[in-house]
C-alpha cells in the first residue's frame, strides 16, 4: 500500500518536471503584471533639487531607476509616456523616525515572584537587539495613504514602550508586489521613556542605565578580543543587548534619540559629548536657543511636522481683564514660536528633515504651510523632505534629488508643491506609477472597479466587478465567495451594457454540477450603484457598489 | 584708520566677553552701601558698605569708594544678608524618585535639572539663593543629589549647578523605603532592620566591587593577562566613592534609634560624611550627633504626618545647636523655601537662640553641610556675593525680602517684580492648571506606581 501511494508521488514529480513552464504560465493568469517597467515623462518642468527649476524636460526612468534627464534624450521604444505639460514633477518626500504600520513585539511574561528591581532587559524595554523589520507590516494602509502625499521612502522606528526598543530601518513606499525594504539597522533607537513599574522607571534610571550600558558594551568588546586570542580565558557570553550598542559606539550606526522637548534634547547632546557617537536627535519642537550648539556638533536634526492646536486664530472678544489677556498673548507668542522654528532652523544654515510621527494626514500640508508662513522658504521646506534626510540617513547617493542614476522616487503635481491649488497627481515610487489623478475615475476610459454587496437568502454576499473596455465593448470579471466555501471565486462577465447612467451584465456560477444564471442591473449615480441581482429559478436580491478609485498600475 | 583699528580691536573685546558669559554663568558688580550687614560669622556691622566685582564680595566696610561703572544701592536702614541655603530641597527637578531598586546610587539628580521650575523664582523672593536638590526618599540609597544656585533666567541646566559643590547623596530610612519596597513590592527592606541590611551589604558589594577593579587595573596592559574585564557598575563605583569619603551622605531619618544605628555603621566603615535630614528625634541623640557626623537639618515645627513622626518638638534646632551639633533648618518644599527666615526665626520663641545662631541655621550651617562654606554662608570678603536685601530684620516677622543676589548678579528686585515670571510658556494652555498642597508633593513623588488607592489612604503624607 504504501509502495504504491510512493510510485504516485514519484509519477507526479516526474510529470512536474517535464512542465517546468507550467508554473510561470499560471504567475500572470489575471494580466496584472506590467506592460513595461520604462517610462519617461515628457515636455515636465522638473524641479530637480529644491531651488532649481527647468522646463520642458523630459525623464526616462527603468526598472526603477533614473536613467537620462533632459531636452533631448533617446527614449527607447519600449518607454511608456507619461505626459508631464502642466505638471511640477519634485523627488520623492522621505519620513523620518516614522512607526506606522509597526506592531508592538511581544514581550516575555514576568516570571512569578518577579523582583522589578532586577528585570530581564526586555522586560525593562531594554531591547536594541530587536530590528523593526521584524515587527513591521509591510503592506499597512497607513504607508498608503502616506503614499498618495508624495511619500516614497521612510524611516521606520520599532516599537516598545523603554529606552532602547530596537534598530530602525529604511523602506520605500513601493508596490506591495515587491520587497521595499532598503536596509536594515539604518541607527539605533533610543528614547527618553520607560516600562514603568521597573528598573528603569524614570529618566533619571534612564539616563544612569545608559551610561552602565556603554561602559559594559565597551568592556564586553574587549573581552572578545582578548578571548579571540586567548582561548584560555573565561568564554565570552552572548550577550546580545551589549552586542547591538558597540556599532554605536564604533560610529558605525547612529543614534536616534527621541525628544519631546529642549530639556530632552539638552541631555542627548550631553549623551554625546560623553561617548562621541554619532547622533540623530528627532521630534526637535523647541530649542532655538541651541540651534549654534545642534550645528557646531554635527548633529543630524529631525523637525516634528506636528504642531501644537491653533487657540488663538478663532478667539470671541470677552472681557475676562488684563491678565488673563498678558497670558494669552505669551501662550500666543509661544504658539508661533513653534511656527517659526524650522525658519529659524534654516536661517542658522542648519539642515533638518521632517517627521510624520503623530501628525494627522490632513494637516501634513497645513502645517507645512504654516511653517512657511512663519518664515521657513519654500525651498526649505521642500529640503526638508528630499534632500537634507537624505544626508541625514546617508542614501544620497539614491534618493532626495532627480537626476541620473538616482531612485525613480518622484511626486508629479498639478502646480508648484505649496500653493493652495496643488494636488498630487501621481506618485511613482520605485519606477512603479501610482496615479492619484481625478481623470482616471471616469468611467469614459480604461478600467473600473465596483466593489459591490449584495443581500441574498444565505445573507450577504460581497465581492468585486472588474471590467475594461476595449474597442466600445466592456468585458471583465466578477468575484464572489464560492458558495460551497472555497474561497474567493471569479466568473466571466457577459452582456456588459455601461452607460453613465446605469450598468447592467450577467455571469454564471458553477454550484456543484448546476449552474446559476445571474443578471445584474441598475442605476449609477456619481460613484455609486443601487440595483438588482436576479438569480434565475430563485429570485431578486438588492444590490449595492461603490466605484473605487483607479487600482494602482501593477 | 587708527580709530577704525581701536573699534575693530574693542568691539572683539566685546565679542569675547558676551562668548565668556555665554559659556559661564554670569558674574556681576554691585556697591550696596550703608547697610546694617548681617555677617554670620562677624556679627552685626552696622552702616557698613559691600563691595561685590566680579561676582565676589571685595571689600566691607565703612565709607568705602566704588570703581566708575559699578552699580550702587543705597541701603540705609536695611539688612543685607547671605543669601539663604536650603539643605534639603526638591525644587527644579523634573524627577524626584527612582523607586524602582531599594539602591539607586548610581542616579543622578544633574540628570533631571529644570531650569523653567518658576520656583526658583518664589524662592529667591525669599531671599532662597542655593538649594540642595535631592533625591526622594523612596530608596534605602538613593540617587546623586546637586547642590543648585538659583540663577534663574538661564534655560541650560547645567548653568544652575554649583560647580565647587562637592558630591552628596541622599540616604533614607524607617517607613518610606520599607513601605516602598517592603510592603509595596515585598522586597527588602520590609523593616528598619532590612534597611540597615540593605546599606551594609551595599557596603559589603562596593568593598567586593573595588577588590576586583583594583586587581583589574594592577594587572597593567599585559596583553597576556589572565583575567577578563570586570562588569562595570556606576551604582557600586558610587559607593566606593562614599566609602572612600568623596561624597557627603545626607540621610532621610526620623528616629533617634535608626540615626544611631546608621551613625553605628557609618563608624564601621569609616564614614564621617554624613549630614541627617529631618531628624525629628535628634535632640534624644544630639552628642552623638555632634560627635560623629557633620550635623542634622531639621524641620522647625513639622511632625504628625506619619506614625514615625509623632515624637517631635519645636525645641529639636535650639537642642541640637546647643549640643553643638551643626544644625540647618530646611524646607523639603517649594512653599516653605519662600520664607526660611521665618523658619529660623522660631528658635528663637522655642529655645531662645541668638540672631547669630537662629540666622547661621539658614546659611553657613547648611553650606558646612552641603561643604560648601568656603565659598558662601556668610559675608566674608572673599566669598561669592549671593546675598539678600531685607527692608527689616530678618528674624522680625514683618521683615520683607527687597533684592536678591547670586554671585552679584540681581535676580530678584521688589521693585521690578512683574507678575508673570515664567521663562516657558504652553503654547496650549492660557491657564496652567494649578496643584494646591504642592508641600505635599516632594519627598515621594514619582512612587505613585507603587501604590494603589489603598496606600495612599493609610499613609497620605510624603515625606
Amino acid at each position: 500500500m504504501r509502495a504504491f501511494n510512493l510510485l504516485i508521488l514519484f509519477s507526479f514529480l516526474c510529470l512536474w518536471s517535464l512542465f517546468p513552464f507550467f508554473l510561470f504560465g499560471q504567475s500572470d493568469r489575471n494580466g496584472d503584471r506590467r506592460v513595461t517597467a520604462t517610462y519617461y515623462l515628457s515636455n515636465t518642468t522638473l524641479i530637480p533639487s529644491p531651488g532649481k527649476i527647468l522646463t520642458g524636460q523630459n525623464l526616462l526612468f527603468e526598472d526603477g531607476v533614473i536613467k537620462a534627464v533632459g531636452k533631448n534624450i533617446t527614449i527607447p521604444a519600449e518607454a511608456q509616456e507619461i505626459k508631464g505639460d502642466s505638471l511640477f514633477v519634485y523627488a520623492g518626500f522621505i519620513d523620518m523616525a516614522n512607526k506606522t504600520g509597526m506592531v508592538e513585539p511581544p514581550i516575555p511574561e514576568k516570571p512569578e515572584h518577579f523582583d522589578p528591581s532586577q528585570p530581564i532587559p526586555e522586560i525593562a524595554g531594554i531591547h536594541p537587539h530587536f530590528s523593526a523589520l521584524d515587527h513591521f507590516q509591510e503592506n499597512n494602509p497607513h504607508d498608503k495613504e502616506w503614499r498618495k502625499l508624495g511619500f516614497t521612502l521612510a524611516q521606520k522606528l520599532p516599537k516598545g514602550k523603554g529606552m532602547l526598543p530596537g534598530s530602525a530601518a529604511l523602506v520605500m513606499y513601493g508596490h506591495e508586489s515587491r520587497n521595499n525594504i532598503l536596509s536594515d539597522n539604518q541607527s539605533l533607537y533610543f528614547k527618553f521613556s520607560t516600562v514603568g513599574g521597573v528598573y528603569p522607571n524614570t529618566d533619571l534610571g534612564v539616563m544612569a542605565k545608559w551610561r552602565d550600558l556603554i561602559q559594559n558594551a565597551r568592556l564586553h568588546e574587549m573581552h572578545g578580543q582578548m578571548y579571540s586570542s586567548q582561548k584560555d580565558l573565561r568564554r565570552l557570553e552572548k550577550d546580545p543587548v551589549l552586542e547591538a550598542l558597540i556599532p554605536v559606539l564604533n560610529k558605525e550606526t547612529p543614534l536616534l534619540i527621541e525628544s519631546t522637548g529642549e530639556l530632552d534634547i539638552r541631555r542627548a547632546l550631553k549623551m554625546q559629548e560623553q561617548d562621541k557617537f554619532n547622533l540623530i536627535i528627532t521630534g526637535i519642537n523647541e530649542g532655538e536657543s541651541l540651534i549654534p550648539l545642534l550645528k557646531e556638533k554635527q548633529v543630524g536634526m529631525v523637525l516634528t511636522l506636528d504642531l501644537p492646536e491653533d487657540k488663538f486664530s478663532d478667539v470671541a472678544e470677552d472681557k475676562k481683564g488684563a491678565d488673563f489677556q498678558h497670558r494669552t498673548e505669551r501662550a500666543k507668542k509661544a504658539y508661533l514660536e513653534k511656527l517659526s522654528l524650522p525658519g529659524k532652523f534654516e536661517q542658522a544654515g542648519v539642515p533638518f528633515g521632517f517627521t510624520t510621527k503623530h501628525l494627522n494626514r490632513t494637516d501634513f500640508l497645513k502645517n507645512i504651510r504654516l511653517m512657511i508662513d512663519n518664515g521657513l522658504s519654500e525651498e526649505g521646506a521642500l529640503a526638508a523632505l528630499t534632500v537634507h534626510p537624505a544626508e541625514i540617513l546617508k542614501i544620497s547617493a539614491i534618493a532626495g534629488t532627480l537626476s541620473e542614476g538616482k531612485m525613480a522616487n518622484m511626486v508629479l503635481m498639478s502646480d508648484t508643491l505649496f500653493s493652495e491649488k496643488a494636488k498630487v497627481i501621481m506618485v511613482i515610487s520605485d519606477g512603479y506609477l501610482f496615479d492619484y489623478s481625478e481623470k482616471s475615475n471616469k468611467i469614459k476610459k480604461g478600467d473600473m472597479v465596483w466593489e459591490y454587496e449584495a443581500e441574498t437568502q444565505g445573507g450577504k454576499s460581497k465581492g468585486k466587478w472588474n471590467l475594461t473596455r476595449k474597442d466600445k465593448v466592456w468585458t471583465g470579471t466578477v468575484s464572489y465567495d464560492d458558495p460551497q466555501g472555497g474561497g474567493i471565486k471569479t466568473s466571466t462577465i457577459k452582456n456588459a451594457a455601461i452607460t453613465e447612467a446605469s450598468l447592467a451584465f450577467s455571469f454564471t456560477v458553477e454550484v456543484g454540477e448546476n449552474t446559476l444564471e445571474v443578471k445584474v442591473s441598475g442605476d449609477v449615480t456619481g460613484e455609486s450603484f443601487s440595483g438588482n441581482m436576479e438569480i434565475k429559478g430563485y429570485g431578486n436580491y438588492p444590490v449595492k457598489a461603490k466605484k473605487l478609485e483607479k487600482p494602482e498600475i501593477k | 584708520m587708527q580709530t577704525k583699528i581701536l573699534l575693530l580691536g574693542l568691539w572683539m573685546i566685546c565679542c569675547s566677553k558676551v562668548v565668556c558669559q555665554a559659556q559661564n554663568a554670569s558674574k556681576g558688580d554691585i556697591f550696596i552701601k550703608n547697610a546694617q550687614v548681617l555677617t554670620i560669622t562677624n556679627g552685626l556691622l552696622e552702616n557698613t558698605d559691600v563691595l561685590v566685582q566680579d561676582g565676589i564680595i571685595r571689600q566691607i566696610g565703612s565709607g568705602l569708594r566704588a570703581p566708575d561703572g559699578i552699580p550702587s544701592i543705597d541701603a540705609t536702614g536695611k539688612y543685607l544678608m547671605p543669601g539663604i541655603i536650603d539643605a534639603h530641597s526638591h525644587l527644579a527637578l523634573e524627577v524626584i524618585n527612582e523607586a524602582s531598586s531599594p539602591i539607586t546610587a548610581e542616579v543622578k539628580m544633574e540628570d533631571v535639572i529644570d531650569p523653567f521650575d518658576v520656583s526658583i523664582y518664589r524662592a529667591l523672593a525669599g531671599g532662597t539663593t542655593i538649594s540642595h536638590a535631592m533625591h526622594g526618599s523612596a530608596n534605602a540609597i538613593g540617587g546623586q543629589n546637586i547642590t543648585l544656585k538659583h540663577r534663574y533666567g538661564t534655560r541650560d541646566p547645567d548653568q544652575l549647578i554649583m560647580k565647587e559643590a562637592p558630591r552628596t547623596i541622599k540616604f533614607a530610612l524607617g517607613e518610606n523605603p520599607t513601605r516602598v519596597h517592603g510592603r509595596g513590592k515585598n522586597l527588602q527592606p520590609r523593616s528598619r532592620m532590612g534597611v540597615e541590611a540593605v546599606i551594609r551589604n551595599g557596603f559589603e558589594e562596593a568593598l567586593q566591587y573595588k577588590k576586583v577593579w583594583d586587581d583589574w587595573n594592577a594587572s597593567g596592559n599585559d596583553s597576556k593577562k589572565q583575567q577578563i574585564p570586570p562588569v562595570y557598575s556606576s551604582r557600586l563605583e558610587t559607593l566606593v566613592a562614599i566609602l572612600e569619603g568623596e561624597i557627603i551622605i545626607h540621610c532621610h531619618s526620623y528616629r533617634a534609634d535608626e540615626i544611631y544605628m546608621l551613625i553605628q555603621v557609618c563608624q564601621e566603615y569609616g564614614i564621617d560624611k554624613i549630614v541627617f535630614s529631618h531628624v525629628n528625634e535628634g535632640f534624644k541623640v544630639a552628642p552623638e550627633l555632634a560627635k560623629y557626623t557633620m550635623g542634622a537639618s531639621v524641620f522647625a515645627d513639622w511632625w504628625a504626618y506619619k506614625f514615625e513622626v509623632y515624637y517631635s518638638t519645636a525645641y529639636n534646632a535650639a537642642i541640637l545647636t546647643k549640643n553643638g551639633v551643626v544644625t540647618s533648618i530646611n524646607s523639603d518644599s517649594d512653599e516653605l523655601i519662600r520664607h526660611l527666615y521665618h523658619e529660623a526665626a522660631k528658635t528663637q520663641r522655642y529655645g531662645g537662640l541668638t540672631d547669630d545662631e537662629a540666622l547661621a541655621l539658614i546659611t553657613i550651617n547648611p553650606a558646612k553641610q552641603l561643604g560648601i562654606a568656603e565659598q558662601v554662608g556668610s559675608i566674608e570678603v572673599g566669598k561669592q556675593a549671593d546675598l539678600v536685601l531685607f527692608d527689616k530684620h530678618p528674624l522680625s516677622i514683618y521683615a520683607i525680602p527687597q533684592m536678591t543676589w547670586v554671585d552679584g548678579v540681581k535676580y530678584f528686585d521688589r521693585e521690578n517684580d512683574a507678575a508673570d515670571q515664567r521663562l516657558k510658556v504652553d503654547p496650549e494652555e492660557t491657564l496652567e492648571p494649578i496643584f494646591l498642597h504642592t508641600e505635599h508633593h516632594n519627598c515621594m513623588r514619582d512612587v505613585d506606581f507603587y501604590f494603589t488607592g489603598f496606600g495612599r489612604n493609610l499613609f497620605g503624607h510624603r515625606h
